[in-house]
């Protein structure tokens, strides 16, 4: 009987229904949570690289639902941060490159009037843990924090230092944050100019 | 009963180790051991995948069809990959972004369906269940000693805390996959060695056995131990 067709392929057939089932619930039972902290993990990342520090989950929420607006620029989401007088104080643009193993996505912060680059953070990519993935750490994010993007391109310097070990990693951020500011920024004045 | 767990504890950590002794598991080596907290994250969830997967196979080894037998093996064990997957990144979101795709990668690990095939089928749920723990368990004790020398000389630091308390140049080869090949072979070597050694001596004691029967006692010390 346990060799029979229809017995296995009733056997297989209740057996996926039993798995997929308890699959399908776990995943109904926690997709709330995983997107809730996919956009704390967004909204965090915008709220870093325009230079905000919150400190909760659900101050990173009410952070972001008072201070920044989304609009379009040229096909692009482009984030602006008002300060209390409901002026801008600065914009936050995605970041997408390749780096040296795959492709990076990110934000960059720079200021209203495009002079000052205010911060940058990573959201995805796949360098090297302990490498390349340090990028990941403050004390090489927070060099990007006014860096003036008066002449461009942005180089290492002093002040800005590359990751041991990771020179490929390093060079492809700079050449990411640089191709964005070249391509965006023209616009990015040229529409604040224009709103204010 | 108390023997086979006895048995089953000490050659799944020792005697017969998944990865010094059987080869297993290498590739997820490589990947996740160079951080001992991401390490001991991954080790923790295969223990979890390849007990609760040898359980239930144990359970149902009666009704599942010879024929699929590795096909229904590979859906569960499956299974219980997504679970935990969906579950640490429910949970421990940061800790899911370092472990990219390594978790859901378990399922390609050769030790849970060697396990499932080697014993699981054949034995009954509890004694499988503690099978699978140990195997889990040797595992992990071998992922924690490689991402100790690596995290040690790759950063100098442990679990994250700085213990490179006189300044050494941090190596940066141990914080590539290929480190944890260098580490691993010593490892594999060290094992090999000492249980060649052993049976060297086992075989010296009685002198005058043929062959097959050499393998014969060394098969019953085995089991009386």
């Amino acid at each position: 009987m346990r060799e029979g067709y229809f017995y296995t392929i009733g056997f297989t057939f209740v057996s996926s229904v039993i798995l997929t089932t308890i699959l399908a619930v776990t995943n109904a039972v926690y997709m709330p949570r995983i997107n809730q902290n996919e956009e704390i993990a967004f909204k965090g990342a915008i709220l870093y690289v325009l230079d905000m520090h919150p400190t909760t989950k659900s101050e990173v929420v009410s952070m972001f639902a008072e201070s920044i607006q989304q609009f379009q620029l040229a096909g692009i989401d482009v984030y602006a941060r008002r300060d209390e007088n409901l002026v801008i104080h600065s914009y936050a643009l995605p970041l997408q490159g390749s780096g040296l193993w795959g492709m990076m996505e990110g934000y960059v912060g720079v200021s209203a009037d495009s002079q000052t680059l205010l911060g940058i953070e990573f959201t995805k990519h796949n360098e090297t843990p302990g490498l390349g993935g340090r990028i990941d750490e403050r004390i090489y994010k927070e060099q990007f924090r006014g860096v003036p993007l008066g002449n461009l391109p942005i180089v290492h310097t002093e002040d800005l230092n590359a990751i041991t070990g990771a020179t490929s990693t390093s060079n492809a951020v700079l050449r990411i944050v640089n191709d964005t500011m070249n391509k965006v920024l023209p616009k990015l004045e040229v529409h604040h100019e224009r709103r204010d | 009963m108390r023997d086979a767990i006895k048995q089953s504890f000490r050659n799944n950590l020792w005697k017969e180790n998944q990865v010094t002794r059987q080869i297993l598991g290498i590739c997820s080596i490589l990947a996740v051991t160079n951080l001992m907290a991401n390490t001991l994250v991954m080790g923790l969830g295969l223990m979890f995948v390849i007990s609760c997967s040898s359980l239930t196979i144990s359970l149902l080894r009666n009704y599942i069809p010879h024929r699929v037998r590795m096909i229904v093996q590979t859906f569960i064990i499956a299974s219980y990959v997504i679970v935990v997957d969906i579950f640490i990144q429910a949970n421990y979101p940061e800790l899911s972004r370092a472990l990219g795709p390594y978790v859901g990668l378990i399922i390609t690990n050769c030790i849970i369906m060697g396990r499932a095939e080697a014993f699981a089928q054949k034995n009954t749920p509890f004694i499988s269940l503690l099978d699978g723990l140990f195997a889990g368990l040797g595992y992990t004790i071998v992922l924690m000693v490689i991402a100790f020398v690596r995290e040690l000389l790759g950063f100098g630091t442990l679990f994250g805390r700085n213990v490179n308390f006189i300044g050494l140049e941090t190596w940066t080869i141990m914080v590539m996959p290929p480190a944890a090949f260098f580490i691993i072979g010593v490892m594999i070597w060290a094992a090999a060695s000492m249980t060649m050694t052993r049976d060297k001596k086992a075989q010296s004691a009685p002198p005058a056995l043929r062959p097959s029967e050499v393998k014969q006692a060394s098969a019953t010390s085995a089991t009386a131990q």
